[in-house]
């Protein structure tokens, strides 16, 4: 039995990245806004999906345009992320400013409501624009990066198989990890992310010392939805297929991600964002493997929610954060 | 102008009156003009004018119960479509008791559980494997399918094993704090429905995604129950229960506690009330209503499949009380009738019409647009519509008022000697 | 007679010691009060004793019996009531069901008897209620009974919150700030009714407070907390003239 899962890991391992990267850079959006407002915001899952639509829907339109299929793929790729990075960005100020801020102070189950009818409504819309353009909800988009690479994963010891993956696992993995960085040197460096930090701290006393709260989370809502947006791009150019509801469980998990990495923690988000992704990615491959074939790979959403659970139960503050009692 | 309408409007004459021919008129268009869904939906919403009359609550319930079990029937038996009004009527009774179920646990004790329909699903296939062969694969005894009188007795076994159930998530779950608890419910709802969809391994229980069919109908003296009209009555005498109990609790001991523990779970405690308790109780009777009306569906159905059960069925109910108003019992049954007659009625009606003037070239409506579709559309702009504008719902939750003379008349007897001066020390210190 | 023994309790938040190696004793029937100045650690010192918090070290006894490893309810089922310096009432409660809330672990009715509304269930409620009624018109309240908690003035609110826990029949009551941001016509009002509880109730009062005046005119015994620690325990008289408590109410400045 181990002989066969050591001779599947090298994929497991290269897929694991990839849904990792995707899960890790959805989770950044999840663990800003809940360290800032202490809130789920659940239709982050429907701005990462809005991303791969409107990312998809850039890529047919320009290269529907003749003279451009003369700019490189990369080229493309970069404006189109930026293109879409914007516009979901200003669709995450947009809903915070609608479904969030006028309810700051109202009890909390509130905007959790909100938010999931933004979900839907994220999700219809989108349903309705692609049916409406396309005759069919579920669309492909052009392909790209689509050269397969054979990973000699054998050559270096012959317990493993081949992995084999296409380009754009690379880009994938590559542009998350430029996101994650320029994102964590953000926080971390720069005027604003400070700001940031100060008020996931103290708001009131963040607002004390001249700092304008609401431009910080508005600020905040954009980079965490134009981050899920260019997910979404990357997604899509990765899986080639993409639906209407594919943000709803692939935010849960990204959640998942972030708590398990510790909810607030920006780098916390990353590590748990990869784990899970390799996690998950090893379970669909061995879980029957290793229940003797009583529990399939149909049961590998059953083992992200079991590990939320594991963790809210063991070690709430998860991977990279610290505890915290309540004031009373 | 106002002050006239209104003294008009409180005149309690007037108003039975009015009642009285609005009913008449309602009922009478319904029996005789069978395609009417409008004086159907009338008929339906003369229960919630009664609600806001001015009248003895014996007396509302009276005249309610009179159109529920009387009325309501006989109006729609005028025709053809009165296996159909029934239907409608029965689905809603079905949502109703699911609703406030829910309202227990998200309205009253503040807990959004996002998977309520795990629950429904629990009560559903506790019945449908044993009325049907699917139990013979796992049981060393016994004969199966067992025979349509065991559905009554099947009507407590699911309520447990939806309390059951309902205990057994809350364990883990209600330690995990208050925001957690939306996407964990939500995962377990996704697990419980996993588990049925592949439940046809490595022992078939669920018989998986084919889902199980020919569950035996329900059979009483002698007959089978398996007409829409035979349905109505098992659930709006279930529905009844359902009610009585969920006031009952309300206003007791259990409800306040409830309650406290929603408002201020610090506060509750310092009270004596233990959390995990006092919230999985909550879980546990929210799921046993939800898991009753499952049996009832899945013996309504005769067949029963995991997609019955998703997400999405979870956050329909969800929808109901928030619009009703959460902690609100009269709410949650108004929120509870509007959406599901929205959904079986309101809106295939619209998509009918809305073709048929496409048909007629009147004008054309994308069918990425047609209503049926819309739904979750719909849900969701009421959600926030609601959360937004309106957050304690169509019929806001009202406290129980105490009627300060019954609370004077009759000290607990060791007061009874007490002079007022003595109980009342403040008066002498205000000087 | 001791009804509450503290004996070493110590209670850190990761690199802050909030409380140091505290020892005090309550005296049953005696009005005790813990001053200090701000962020003193009074308000967790009352935390550990009603098992919102678990101390680090240390030990805590009501009646002889430890309480440390108590949930919050298990210590108020013993007989530990408190009132919170953030006011943490049952907003959207009315009044009357605020103070019933307080009743519930004295209330012995189970499902059965609610759903089926039993006449033992019927009659306990109906005496609830009206003990209920009786606390709040001791505590004027009574023209308030079907308001919301949250539509209450201040004071009222304050008031609400110890006649609510007062209703959990406790032996010893905690106040914290009970008198905070009361005009000083309420403050007046609440000191008599403080003073008086304790023989009507037959409750032990032990309270938190900054103002200093209601403080020395009612207490018996007075414990004075500086950054964690107790720097004196005695009576009124006492701690009015020791040169630590002034050092550390004013600052050194003022004891030279
Ligand atoms: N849950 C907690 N986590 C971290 N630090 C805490 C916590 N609770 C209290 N503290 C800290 O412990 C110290 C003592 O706080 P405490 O509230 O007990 O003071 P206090 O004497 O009641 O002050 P005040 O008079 O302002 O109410 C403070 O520095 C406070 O910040
Ligand atoms: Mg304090």
């Amino acid at each position: 039995m181990l002989q066969e899962i050591l001779q599947s890991l090298p994929q497991v391992l290269v897929d694991g990245l990839t849904l990792g990267a995707v899960y890790a850079v959805v989770a950044l959006g999840y663990t800003m806004v809940y360290g800032i407002l202490q809130l789920i915001n659940f239709a982050h899952g429907e701005v990462f999906m809005s991303g791969a639509f409107i990312g998809t829907a850039f890529f047919i339109l320009i290269m529907g345009m003749g003279w451009a299929s003369a700019i490189p793929q990369f080229i493309l790729l970069i404006i189109v992320l930026i293109l879409t990075a914007s516009i979901t960005g200003l669709v995450g100020v947009g809903l915070e400013r609608v479904a969030y801020r006028p309810l700051r102070n109202a009890p909390r189950l509130i905007p959790l409501i909100t938010a999931i009818g933004i979900s839907f409504i994220l999700q219809d819309v989108v349903r309705f624009i692609a049916e409406l353009f396309n005759g069919n909800y579920i669309v492909t988009g052009p392909s790209l990066f689509s050269e397969q690479i054979t990973l000699k994963a054998s050559a270096i010891s012959s317990i493993f198989y081949d992995a084999r993956f296409k380009t754009s696992f690379l880009i994938v993995l590559g542009v998350a990890i430029i996101l994650m960085v320029a994102l964590d040197y953000f926080v971390n460096k720069t005027k604003w992310g400070t700001a940031m930090r100060a008020v996931a701290l103290d708001r009131e006393t963040a607002s004390l010392m001249s700092i304008n709260v609401n431009k910080v989370i508005s600020i905040t809502f954009f980079i965490g939805s134009a981050l899920g947006g260019a997910t979404g791009v990357l997604f899509a150019v990765q899986y080639g297929t993409i639906d209407p509801y594919i943000g709803f469980i692939l935010g849960l998990k990204a959640f998942i991600a972030a708590v398990l990495g510790g909810i607030g923690n920006i780098r916390g988000a990353m590590v748990g964002g990869m784990l899970l992704g390799l996690m998950e990615m090893f379970a669909s491959a061995n879980l029957s493997l290793l229940t003797g074939g009583v529990f399939g790979a149909e049961y590998k959403d059953v083992f992200a929610f079991a590990i939320l659970i594991l963790v809210l139960i063991f070690k709430p503050e998860g991977l990279l954060g610290k505890p915290t009692a309540e004031k009373v | 102008m106002k002050g006239k309408l209104a003294t008009f409007f409180s005149n309690k004459q007037l108003q039975v009156i009015l009642y009285s021919l609005f009913i008449i008129v309602t009922s009478a268009a319904l029996y005789f003009s069978q395609k009417s869904v409008v004086s159907f939906l009338l008929l339906l919403s003369s229960l919630l004018i009664l609600h806001f009359m001015n009248l003895k609550n014996v007396t509302k319930w009276i005249v309610a119960l009179g159109l529920l079990f009387i009325l309501i029937p006989f109006a729609s038996s005028g025709g053809p479509a009165f296996q159909s009004y029934m239907e409608v009527a029965t689905m809603v009774g079905i949502y109703i008791s699911m609703a406030l179920g829910l309202n227990i646990v998200v309205g009253m004790a503040g807990l959004l559980d996002l998977g309520f329909v795990a629950f429904f699903a629990v009560g559903a296939y506790s019945y449908s494997i044993f009325a049907t062969s699917q139990a013979s694969n796992f049981m060393p005894f016994g004969n199966f399918p067992l025979g349509g009188e065991s559905f009554w007795g099947f009507l407590i076994v699911g309520g447990i094993m939806a309390a059951i159930a309902g205990v057994l998530i809350g364990v883990p779950v209600l330690r995990v704090k208050g925001d957690y608890l939306a996407i964990v419910t939500l995962g377990f709802g996704e697990i419980i429905r996993i588990i049925f969809n592949n439940g046809d391994r490595p022992i078939n229980i669920t018989n998986g995604a084919m889902g199980i069919a020919s569950v035996t109908p329900p059979e009483i003296f002698g007959m089978t129950l398996s007409f829409p009209n035979q349905f109505y009555f098992v659930t709006l005498l279930i529905l009844m229960f359902t009610i009585f109990a969920v006031l009952r609790m309300e206003h007791s001991k259990l409800g306040r506690s409830w309650k406290a523990v929603r408002e201020n779970e610090i506060a509750a405690q310092a009270m004596g009330i233990p959390l995990v308790k006092t919230k999985l109780l909550a879980f546990a009777l929210g799921a046993s209503f939800s898991g009753i009306m499952g049996v009832v569906f899945a013996a309504k159905q005769a067949f029963i499949d995991p997609t019955s059960f998703t997400l999405m069925e979870s956050f329909t109910i969800l929808v109901m009380v928030v619009l009703g108003g959460m902690g609100s019992v009269p709410g949650v049954i108004l929120g509870a009738a509007v959406v599901t007659i929205l959904n079986l009625q309101v809106l295939t009606e619209l998509t009918n019409w809305l073709n048929q003037l496409s048909l007629s070239g009147v004008l054309t409506i994308p069918d990425a647009l047609s209503p049926a579709k819309m739904q979750k559309f719909i849900f969701g702009a009421l959600l926030v519509a609601f959360a937004l504008y309106r957050p304690k719902g169509l019929i806001p939750a009202k406290n129980k008022i105490f009627d300060v003379k019954k609370l004077k008349d009759h000290r607990p007897d060791h007061l009874n000697n007490d002079t007022k001066e003595n109980s009342i020390p403040i008066d002498k210190v205000q000087v | 007679m001791t009804i509450l023994e503290v004996t070493n309790i110590t209670k850190q938040f990761g690199g802050l010691t909030a409380n140091k190696d505290i020892t005090m004793n309550v005296e049953e029937g005696k009005i005790t009060a813990v001053i200090g100045p701000n962020g003193a650690g009074k308000t967790t010192f009352f935390n550990m004793i009603t098992g919102v918090y678990q101390p680090t070290s240390g030990d805590i006894k009501l009646d002889g019996k430890s309480l440390v490893g108590l949930r919050p309810d298990e210590v108020a089922k013993k007989g530990i009531s408190r009132t919170f310096q953030n006011i943490r009432l049952f907003g959207e409660m009315s009044v009357i069901e605020n103070v019933l809330v307080g009743m519930h672990t004295h209330l012995k009715t189970n499902l059965i008897g609610i759903l089926l509304n039993l006449p033992f269930t019927k009659k306990e409620e109906a005496s609830a209620e009206k003990e209920a009624y009786r606390l709040l018109e001791y505590f004027e309240l009574d023209h308030l009974l079907n308001e919301k908690a949250n539509n209450l003035s201040y004071g009222a609110q304050r008031k609400l919150e110890i006649a609510r826990a007062l209703a959990t029949k406790p032996k010893l009551i905690l106040l914290d700030e009970p008198a905070a941001g009361m005009n000083p016509k309420e403050t007046k009002e609440l000191t008599e009714v403080i003073k008086r509880m304790g023989q009507e109730f037959n409750v032990t009062v032990l309270l938190i407070e900054h103002d200093m005046k209601l403080v020395m005119e009612i207490s018996e015994h007075i414990v004075v907390l500086d950054h964690g620690e107790k720097i004196a325990e005695g009576n009124p008289e006492q701690i009015r003239t020791n040169p630590k408590v002034i050092e550390a109410y004013l600052g050194s400045a003022a004891v030279h």
